[in-house]
């Protein structure tokens, strides 16, 4: 399928990822991409791409500066 | 108005979030712990105009990027844009199809999503410019709302969208040279 169906999934395909859209918009875009299987896909993609970006964007926190943050806290709450 | 003493309880939390957000800030460890410290001792010593029962990560993160702002850019206030060229929506996605079966594309896709380790995508993330970058960091890493992005920067919501528009794409462009360097795709592949 292609037209202006795949348009408008394509053009809004962020915001509904992003959880943006009103319900009602939401809706018929769900309802395309389970017609669609080109639209589908690339949705698909776009989603497992946005969850691969957040869990390789994420750090661990050096144990050493969380103490030295805890004691600076404890040191301004001790002036204060 | 809430309690200070309350504070390491409420705000320790959202550690991790904020030294991760802050390492793709400052780009190195030292810097983005002294942020976050900063973040912190601010926050701690604001902590009574804090309304309670509102959103303290998104106010915390608030104060992050203005001490951020004001501090540690080196990069001058103009907004720098990033250059898109040619680039299409759907930049990765458009590229790594192949012109076999949908099994093979799928293959394809799982190999470039689980490939690009996460020195690439932090890499990525970093050679935004920065009006780029904080709106991509709020929204990918943290999964904040639009209008709590544009309330976090202090720009409009539409401002908020097309930085993130572009942002994300410029970012699939670096992800897709990655994906080639790492022979993730296979030669020719681009989706018809």
């Amino acid at each position: 399928m292609s037209g202006h169906e795949c348009d408008d999934a394509l053009t809004n395909l962020y915001h509904y990822l992003d959880q943006e859209m009103e319900r009602l918009s939401s809706e018929a875009i769900r309802s395309h991409l389970e017609d669609c299987t080109g639209c589908g896909r690339s949705f698909d993609f776009e989603a497992r791409l946005k969850i691969v970006v957040r869990e390789r964007l994420a750090e661990d926190v050096p144990t050493e500066f969380l103490e030295r943050l805890r004691q600076a806290l404890a040191r301004e709450s001790y002036l204060s | 108005m809430a309690d200070q003493a309350d504070f390491e309880r409420d705000a320790m939390q959202y550690t991790r979030q904020l030294y991760s957000a802050a390492m793709r800030m400052t780009r190195n460890p030292s810097d983005a712990e002294d942020l976050v410290q900063e973040t912190y001792l601010k926050a701690y010593r604001a902590y009574h105009t804090f309304q309670e029962g509102t959103n303290l990560k998104a106010w915390l993160y608030r104060i992050l990027t203005n001490t951020f702002i004001n501090k540690y850019r080196r990069e001058s206030r103009r907004p720098s844009e990033v250059d898109l060229g040619s680039v299409e929506d759907l930049y990765l996605y458009r590229r790594i199809g192949s012109e076999e079966s949908a099994e093979a594309a799928r293959t394809t896709e799982d190999r470039v999503l689980e490939g690009l380790v996460e020195s690439d995508i932090k890499k990525a993330v970093e050679d935004l410019p920065e009006n780029f970058r904080l709106p991509v960091l709020l929204a990918d890493l943290e999964g904040f709302s639009y209008k709590e992005i544009a309330e976090i920067l202090d720009i409009p919501i539409g401002t908020v969208m097309s930085r993130l528009h572009r942002g994300r794409k410029a970012m699939q462009k670096s992800l897709w040279e990655y994906a080639v360097k790492r022979g993730l795709v296979p030669e020719g592949a681009e989706r018809p």
